[in-house]
């Protein structure tokens, strides 16, 4: 037992020194988290703002005026540009210089105090959808709330019966991250994709190199049992990890200001699972792979996209086809994202994430196992 | 300079390529994965969320308000809680994504001609659909308001606005329209940079590049002869990605073929120039895969391939400016979706341009003082 403790952190120790020895691979190992955090936190963002407009007014009245202070005034519209004829829209949108355009046709205000419906053209620049359907929306809310305003106050210049003008006012209340800061929403999920990279990309290629550069085979006639080689070269990758989730928690409380509103150890517990799954998940490529390009590839495959894209960190879940969400639930990262944004922003604990946690459990032990099999089985040969 | 052995330099890098046939099957599994991926997941039109209504009003007005959320496709009403506070467990356990709630005295408020107010709550833990279900949400409100008013016909003389709202380029704001593009330029930078890197530091490691400069072969020779290759490859990936979004995903193609023929290939010796700089300044191919995962990771966020950079801190826009992918995504989403030609995308172009003679030269400059060592 003591000696197979030795053997073990005697390969901790040569692993630990093959990183040491080479400073760019600790450096991107340490910085390239805080770089990721640094940029999910400060520049990832769905929200709508200040979209840039460009505003032709044919009708040059104090009334097509006070109409377009509602765009000003609006937080979503942000008036870069006054344009003089319809080629301007081109111009700006050719050049990407503005994504909606309001054109006020000459005789708006002669309509409005006809008492007919004055023309406003809205164009939005459907290249970026997401912010064109919001733009869209809230152009729609615009005139609609002005619309009202005028009627309004026609009705009560003809001393007319107001009740249908009547309106609702929708007030939009956001929970669990009130101000939408996206870096409450995307720090928890990030957690699980830096781990992911660490752990999978790491242990699977750690093994396979020594069978790239022909190490292999002196481990193998060292005295070195074959699950002392593998608990040894998987030990720091373990340690490393948890090292990142205490450094990303830590960052994420002190200088993102993220809440944790649940149980602390309902997250320890989850990560523990979650690393493990990752390290078996490493273990069997390195165990599939014939060359490091493979593993390399394989791993991004394996390790990066689906815990970046079918794990909801970013992208919701249920929005996705059936297939795809079937797919998702064959990869950890969506589980553990589950459980971390859960405990972090819903308050959540080991009552309400039991059922993450055993999925994360199951299927770290599935890995472990059949990659330990499937390496064992490659070693023989 | 020597056709015959660029020839077989090329001729070398495929049968090295083959000699793993995993790798060859993953790198033409990449494009098919990523456009799976992207064509459904990142570019999903978000539509059908479910949503709780709690009415309290039980009305005529709000059992219409009711029928225009959920016959506005965005919205699935799956539950219909009696108070407010059952919201919380459905929200918590994201059994819904948004809340409708009608305050009692809506119908009434409405008839005395006042402002009802409408309680709309959404999950602000997924800030996608928080941003896009509180547009849809106030959208159907004010066409409830509109709808309404003109149904009264009382009114129909008072003065009003009549907005019409026209999408430009992409009428059925379908997100993977605007995806596809982007992924084609992406997919080039992903393949050239990995692939690449690895490729020439791999002969290092093995100490076949001291062997290749024992023979007569020049540098210049060499540059092209390992360069092709990949170029190959990763335009074969291209090619698979622009016919699966044109004829899987039917992705319109508006503009011209020579714009973005031309926008590839200025972006091609970033990305060439890219991979023979990370591969001379790494020694092991750990190291290289390190540095590209470095460089790539900041190039997806700010380069507005995935998130807009419209959203990003204006602190953050001119950043975005320093990612060659920037100016790529313009050049192709300019010509796919805008159908733009050279003059109004001249801009990313010579930006691409620059980048080109700046990175590739600056990778040619290394490798030959490299070779000359």
């Amino acid at each position: 037992m003591m000696a197979t403790l030795t053997r073990i952190g005697a390969i901790v120790v040569k692993e630990f020194r093959h990183l040491l020895r080479d400073p760019r691979m600790l450096l991107a190992v340490v910085i390239t988290p805080v770089i990721q955090l640094l940029l999910f936190a400060y520049a990832i963002s769905f929200d709508v703002e200040n979209v840039p407009t460009l505003v032709v007014d044919l009708d040059q009245t104090q009334t097509s005026r006070t109409y377009l202070e509602q765009y000003e005034a609006s937080p979503f519209f942000e008036v870069v540009a006054h344009g003089s004829t319809l080629a301007d829209v081109d111009t700006a949108f050719d050049q990407n210089t503005a994504r909606v355009a309001i054109v006020i046709q000459a005789g708006f205000a002669r309509s409005l105090a006809a008492g007919e419906q004055a023309q406003v053209s809205v164009m939005v620049d459907g290249s970026e959808p997401n912010a064109a359907k919001v733009s869209q929306a809230y152009s729609v809310a615009i005139n609609q709330l002005y619309t009202q305003q005028l009627t309004r106050q026609w009705a009560d210049a003809q001393g007319l019966d107001l009740s249908s003008v009547g309106m609702l006012e929708p007030r939009v209340r956001t929970w669990y991250n009130p101000e939408r800061r996206s870096s409450d929403f995307l720090i928890p999920g990030l957690m699980v994709v830096i781990i992911a990279i660490v752990t999978v990309q790491q242990t699977a290629v750690t093994l396979v190199r020594e069978r790239d550069l022909g190490t292999e085979e002196q481990l193998e006639v060292s005295p070195l049992r074959k699950v002392e080689l593998m608990v040894g070269k998987l030990l720091p990758w373990t340690l490393i990890a948890f090292a990142e989730v205490a450094m990303i928690t830590g960052l994420g409380r002190t200088v993102f200001g993220i809440p944790m509103r649940g149980d602390f150890w309902a997250l320890a517990v989850g990560a523990a699972l979650f690393v493990f799954a990752s390290l078996g998940m490493g273990l069997l490529i390195s165990a599939v792979a014939p060359s490091l390009d493979t593993a390399n590839i394989l791993a991004m495959l394996i390790a990066f996209l689906p815990s970046f894209l079918l794990s909801g960190l970013a992208f919701a879940l249920d929005q996705i086809p059936v297939v795809l969400q079937w797919i998702s639930y064959g990869f950890p990262a969506r589980y553990m994202v589950t459980i971390s944004r859960g405990v972090f922003l819903k308050g959540a604990g080991f009552p309400e994430v039991w059922p993450e946690l055993a999925a994360l459990a199951v299927y770290a032990v599935v890995m472990i196992v059949i990659s330990s099999v499937l390496y064992g089985r490659r070693a023989r040969r | 300079m020597s056709a015959k052995r660029v020839r077989l330099l090329i001729w070398k890098e495929f049968t090295q390529l083959r000699r793993d046939p995993l790798l060859i099957r993953l790198l033409l599994l990449m494009p098919v994965l990523q456009l799976i991926m992207f064509g459904y997941v990142v570019a999903v039109d978000v539509r059908n969320l479910s949503t709780a209504v709690v009415d309290l009003d039980q009305t005529v007005a709000s059992r219409q308000l009711q029928a225009a959320f959920s016959g506005s496709g965005y919205f699935t009403i799956t539950r219909t809680p009696a108070s407010e506070a059952d919201l919380q467990p459905l929200l918590d356990s994201g059994t819904i994504k948004v809340a409708l709630v009608i305050p009692q005295g809506t119908q009434d408020r409405l008839g005395r001609g006042e402002t009802a107010p409408i309680g709309i709550i959404v999950d602000g833990s997924d800030s996608q659909i928080s941003a896009i279900g509180s547009g849809y949400a106030s959208q159907i409100i004010a066409q409830f308001n509109t709808d309404r008013r003109t149904s009264s016909g009382a009114q129909l003389d008072a003065p009003g606005i009549d907005a019409r709202v026209r999408v430009m380029f992409n009428p059925t704001l379908d997100p993977i329209n605007t995806m596809i593009p982007g992924l084609i330029a992406a997919i080039m930078m992903i393949s050239l940079m990995v692939i690449m890197s690895q490729a020439v530091v791999k002969e290092r490691e093995s100490g076949t590049l001291e062997q290749m400069f024992v023979t007569p072969i020049k540098a210049t020779e060499y540059l092209i002869g390992k360069l092709t290759p990949y170029a190959a490859l990763a335009t074969a990936q291209m090619a698979l990605v622009a016919l699966g979004g044109l004829y899987w995903f039917k992705v319109p193609f508006n503009g011209s073929f020579w714009v973005v023929l031309v926008g590839l290939l200025l972006f091609m010796f970033t990305c060439l120039g890219l991979g023979l700089l990370i591969s001379l300044v790494s020694r092991t191919r750990h190291q290289a895969q390190q540095a590209v995962m470095f460089l790539m990771i900041p190039t997806m966020v700010l380069s507005g391939f995935i998130f807009p950079i419209q959203s990003m801190p204006p602190a953050i826009q001119p950043l975005t400016n320093l990612i060659p992918l920037t100016f790529a995504l313009e050049v192709l989403r300019g010509a796919f979706v805008k159908g733009s030609g050279f003059e109004a995308l001249a801009v990313p172009m010579l930006a691409l341009a620059g980048f080109g003679v700046v990175i590739f030269g600056a990778s040619i400059i290394a490798t030959r003082r490299r070779i000359a060592e």
